[in-house]
């Protein structure tokens, strides 16, 4: 909830625009009739003039780092301000997520506590039913608790370089009618094809019960027509719609991510949901249209929102692929094997992962798991606090394995960001997934796996300050280890920032694999802000390399105001370099040339080899 | 009946709606709405759906973008495409996108098709709104629309600026949207005749001695030589408009083809086919007699006397050279054809020359005149006096230096080069760019496409150019195309037998962009 605001000043800004027109006054659309397919259903008031200011900044959260808790206090105080009907509830329970911080979010996790500790107790499932202030505060405390609790970790890495961000639902107090709500960068709304409201980023979904009936009616009208609605843009924003069976998926951006990227999003929206359902909760809509899919959901919305900021920071969401924590090849090699020896037990899929990165994975015989299936898996273990207090078994669906049936997920962290995933598909293996992970663990200490873990945390992995002069040359002998620092460091003689010939950071992509590498940010992408600009400048890149039936082209150099980016794609792997805009191109291309050969000196290191048992 | 009027009616392949959200607001009269629709055979309800849907759109993502309504719908089987042509005037283009690979499109280049033919209105008929306004029923409007609109849809000519086809838009039964082929031509743009100094100068008198022909009112000329802008007194949306026109309708070319069947001149460059929906009859008498959308306005209505400036065979070469146009149809003055500037909001009379292949334009003001019927023929009697000498020499200045139809023809290139500022393009000449393959040209297709996105992102966020921007892409049949932006100015290029190393197709656009751009983009 801290992190919420841009600033105090610019949002009272909007806000005293706002008191002069209450804004209950605007009916966004009279849903009951919206639902029919009517022309009229379409046609909603339009935004009241007045309530426009002229051009202001359009507001995201996830670029913002937290605000002093006062100045939160009061922008929050006056966004509820602006709902005059709640005006009263709303304030006494913003002010108390905020002083009684500790006590609300205690009392939850109290709750969860008594709850059963072993088989069944999902993170899930916890009662949310409907968006009853207490609850949903609840689940902004318990952001703040993961929060804390990851402050505690180390400060490298993509992620790590974030700031704290707080999973869960934002603005719960806001709807279509508030202006505030109306310029929030990036919407997502799922719904149900009869127009319920089933989740929604920003704003409470049962107060947007008629902006998603519009919702619907736009795709039913187009449908009706035979046809299928993909995307409309007005603008700088775009409305894409995702068809999922009775499930609608539906983004608002305004954020200038192509149109295949938010695709991309909204599939992977789904299937998170799938992940915790399955996709025999169709079955429920076949049985009555009307079906209310909120309280499957309750409690579900740190995952959901998780999951929406890693689409701008993690490149997993647009790369398909999965990312390793460096390891020296002895020790991922050890972690492999007691893995093994526990998947030959009847596991059918044992993954140790570190954060969003993959220390070591085993599957069983023929059994392949989808990058895209094990980013699901690890935003939804990472992102619900159950989790972290205790072991678990929780049923789960790998919606790219098998969207139809639940598997079940035993997890169990091992140290505070080191966490071991046992997927079975039978319900009653708790005790000996138990057992496993007790094996397990007694081999990690032996072999020191978690102490390499923590040490390759700090280390981080590939930084663009050591390129090698000329790769090929080392190549071979043992120098290259990547927590070492080379001692002929481009550092010491270029005096510009980043790496060698304005390298500033780069991603790998081996395609065999499913895995990619991505250097660790320094000088000058140091802000959340600029690593996310350079996050979204890669996925254009990407989307525009890899076009659907007639890409994916060869090689592509763009230069801008902001970067030189050099991507090259041939059937083995796929690079994405960032330059300084004024790079020289020659040297550019030399400097990727030995990035290439640097990732493979150092393969085994940071990819994980081998062992892999995938099939495809 | 005209030459299609038997042709079969798909009517889903292309709708076009012009629409006005401040009428028929009350529930049940949401016909009022509509200005014009094609095809209009299509079903009133189904009609009203089209439009429901637009407005509704247009409507929800004010929601979020106040300023910027709905400008696309995409989806999986058709593309709408919006333009707000006045304010609460839209007009929209429904297109099928069909399996085969003529339906890949830039959004852009269908937008242009819009503003092309709005502008060409407002330039002989003065604003939409303003109509409305003169006569609010709608009837006098959508008449007018109707007419121009279908006659656009049959006359919109593909413009080349050296290879010399120009083919009607509904070809047959076919109607010819831009395509990817169409990737190396900008829509809405000049096409300029380099020329030389000496020429120059003789362009330079004869303008003047022109404009003085008409004593030193506000006169503006323009000067074509074949299709090719030489020289004009217009600021550049003025000059693209009656550019446009000239080249569709008054240019040697679009003489000599409207007489005889302009059908052989269809060439190997092709674009989308899409069957039409209706077709109407062009030059039967019974054409004349407009109707506007069926309900809307009383069918066979023959109140209003309409002009018809982009009817097949409006204007025909007299024998003193002055292009002389029948049954123009405007209120006043039935055979002297007017246009409104957009720039001065005048009204002027529009007076043709031609004399070989130099088409000259000459606008002269509405008020100078106090009685056209006498006095225009004066005027002309004394251009001819004045000019006719210099005329001959600048055609033969002009003719001497033409380097005939790949003059712009740079070999090892395809390429477009567009100066927005100006309106001026300048590309491969038509038959040359239909040479690369397809891969290549969609490829260049969906790099413009992202181009326009880039632009259209940046427009709104400051008064200056949008970002510079370099971007080389080998395609997967390792193709280079290029596109280079910088300080308004667009170059676009296709090196199909290139190096496979991005170095050299870069050396290889910095040495055209030096030879060819002055230097533009290096």
């Amino acid at each position: 909830m801290a992190s919420d605001s841009t600033s105090s000043s610019s949002d009272s800004a909007y806000d005293s625009a706002a008191d002069h027109n209450p804004n209950s006054d605007t009916p966004i659309n009279n849903h009951d009739s919206a639902i029919d397919d009517h022309l009229t259903s379409l046609t909603l008031t339009p935004l009241d003039e007045d309530l426009a200011p002229e051009k202001e900044r359009e507001i995201e959260e996830t670029d913002q780092t937290p605000m002093p808790e006062i100045g939160v206090t009061e922008v929050e105080e006056e966004a509820a301000d602006v709902l005059a009907s709640e005006v009263v509830v709303e304030e006494e329970r913003e002010s108390n997520s905020v002083s009684a911080t500790g006590d609300v979010g205690l009392a939850w996790r109290e709750e969860e506590v008594e709850a059963p500790a072993s088989p069944g107790s999902s993170g899930y499932a916890g009662e949310r039913g409907s968006s009853n202030a207490s609850s949903a505060s609840g689940i902004e405390e318990i952001g703040e608790d993961q929060v804390a609790e990851r402050d505690g970790g180390l400060v490298n890495g993509v992620a790590d370089s974030q700031p704290a961000w707080i999973p869960g639902k934002r603005h719960v107090n806001e709807d279509d009618t508030s202006i505030l709500w109306r310029r929030r960068k990036k919407h997502f709304f799922i719904l149900s094809h009869s127009g319920k409201p089933i989740y929604s980023r920003y704003g409470d979904e049962h107060k947007l019960a008629g902006f998603s009936a519009t919702l619907q009616a736009i795709i039913s009208f187009v449908e009706n027509g035979g046809d299928r609605v993909k995307l409309v843009r007005a603008g700088k924003h775009q409305v894409v719609f995702l068809v999922k069976g009775p499930i609608y998926l539906v983004c608002i951006s305004c954020t200038e991510e192509p149109y295949e990227s938010l695709r991309g999003q909204l599939e992977l929206l789904y299937g998170q949901m799938i992940l915790i359902l399955t996709k025999s909760v169709n079955r429920c809509f076949e049985k009555n249209a009307k079906f209310d899919m909120t309280p499957l959901l309750g409690g579900t919305d740190a995952v959901f929102s998780s999951l929406i900021h890693s689409f701008s920071w993690n490149p997993a969401t647009f790369l398909h692929a999965y990312t390793c924590l460096p390891l020296a090849y002895p020790t991922r090699q050890a972690a492999g094997a007691i893995l093994q020896d526990v998947a030959d037990s009847g596991v059918l899929f044992a993954i140790l992962m570190c954060k969003h990165k993959v220390v070591s994975l085993v599957g069983a015989e023929k059994a392949s798991l989808h990058p895209d299936d094990m980013l699901l898996l690890s935003n939804f273990v990472m992102s619900s606090e159950s989790f972290r207090t205790s072991e678990s078994f929780s049923p789960i669906c790998l919606p790219k394995y098998n969207s139809m049936a639940f598997l079940y997920a035993y997890v169990q962290y091992l140290d505070v960001n080191t966490y071991l995933m046992l997927l079975t598909t039978r319900s009653d293996a708790f005790y000996h997934l138990k057992e496993c992970r007790a094996s397990i663990e007694a081999v990690f200490l032996k072999s020191n796996v978690l102490s390499e873990v923590q040490r390759s945390m700090l280390d981080g992995g590939m930084h663009i300050e050591d390129l090698p002069v000329d790769p090929s040359s080392r190549s071979g002998s043992a120098s290259s280890h990547l927590g070492q620092h080379s001692p002929e460091r481009f550092r010491d003689t270029y005096t510009s920032l980043g790496g060698p010939c304005g390298l500033w950071h780069f991603i790998y992509r081996s395609i065999y694999l499913d895995q990619y590498v991505s250097s660790e940010f320094s000088a000058p992408i140091n802000t959340p802000q600029q690593q996310k600009r350079l996050y979204r400048a890669y996925q254009k890149i990407y989307a525009s390399m890899h076009d659907k039936g007639f890409g994916p082209n060869k090689t592509q150099f763009r230069r801008d105001d902001n970067y030189v980016l050099l991507c090259w794609v041939t059937q083995d792997f796929e690079l994405y370099a960032a330059f300084d805009p004024l790079a020289d191109k020659a040297m550019a291309i030399k400097t990727c040339n030995r990035v290439c050969q640097w990732v493979k000196d150092v393969e085994n290191e940071i990819f994980l080899l081998g062992a892999s048992p995938f099939s495809w | 009946m005209g030459l299609y009027s038997t042709a079969t009616i798909s009517a889903d392949a292309v709708k076009l709606c012009v629409f006005d959200l401040r009428r028929g607001q009350r529930e049940g009269d949401e016909v009022e709405k509509i200005l014009f629709f094609y095809p209009s055979e299509v079903p009133l309800t189904e009609q009203l759906s089209v439009i429901g849907l637009s407005e509704g759109l247009i409507t929800f993502t004010r929601i979020f973008s106040p300023d910027v309504a709905c400008e696309v719908i995409e989806a999986e089987r058709h593309s709408h495409v919006f333009y707000e042509v006045e304010p609460d005037i839209w007009m929209v283009m429904v297109v099928e996108k069909n399996r085969e690979l003529d339906g890949i499109w830039r959004i852009e280049a269908l937008r242009g098709m819009l503003k092309e033919v709005h502008s060409l209105f407002v330039m002989f008929n003065g604003s939409i709104r303003a109509m409305l306004d003169k006569e609010s029923s709608g009837a006098l409007v959508r008449s007018h629309l109707f007419s121009f609109i279908t006659d656009y849809l049959f006359a919109c000519q593909k413009r080349y600026p050296l290879d010399f086809c120009c083919w009607d838009l509904l070809a047959g039964k076919k109607l010819q949207l831009p395509s990817f082929r169409d990737s190396l031509q900008e829509r809405g743009t000049v096409q300029m005749l380099t020329v030389g100094r000496d020429a120059a100068i003789e362009i330079q008198s004869l303008v003047r001695v022109l404009e003085s022909c008409a004593g030193s009112a506000g006169c503006h000329s323009l000067v074509l030589f074949h299709d090719l802008l030489v020289s004009t007194s217009l600021c550049p949306d003025d000059t693209v408009n009656l550019y446009t026109y000239a080249v569709m309708r008054m240019s040697p070319r679009a003489l000599s083809t409207s007489v005889s069947s302009w059908s052989y001149l269809r060439k190997g460059n092709s674009s989308a086919h899409l069957t039409t929906g209706s077709v109407l009859p062009t030059s039967s008498s019974s054409s004349e007699r407009v109707q506007g959308s069926r309900d809307t306005s009383p069918s066979g209505d023959n109140r209003y006397l309409i002009a018809r400036p982009l009817q097949q065979d409006k204007w025909s070469k007299g024998k003193d050279g002055f292009l002389v146009t029948n049954r123009w149809g405007s209120d006043m003055h039935a055979s002297l054809p007017t246009v409104w500037l957009q720039q001065t909001k005048e009204r002027m009379y529009l007076c043709a020359h031609q004399h070989k292949n130099v088409t000259i334009i000459l606008l002269i003001p509405v008020t100078f005149i106090n009685n056209a019927d006498r006095e225009i023929p004066v005027l002309k009697q004394q251009l001819l006096e004045n000019a006719s000498l210099k005329i001959l020499k600048v055609e033969e200045k002009l003719s001497k230096g033409w380097g005939g139809e790949n003059a712009y023809h740079v070999s090892g290139y395809r390429y477009l080069l567009v100066d927005g500022d100006r309106s001026v393009s300048r590309a491969s000449p038509a038959a040359k760019a239909a040479t690369l393959s397809k891969e290549s040209l969609i490829a260049m297709c969906k790099l413009r496409e992202e181009i326009d996105l880039e632009k259209s992102r940046t427009k709104g966020d400051d008064g200056n150019h949008g970002k510079d921007l370099e971007l080389c892409i080998r395609a997967k049949n390792n193709a280079w195309v290029v596109a280079r932006v910088l300080r308004g100015k667009e170059l676009y290029v296709v090196l199909e037998k290139a190096n496979e190393t991005l170095l050299y197709a870069s050396d290889a656009i910095e040495k055209f962009s030096n030879r060819y751009c002055n230097g533009a983009f290096s």
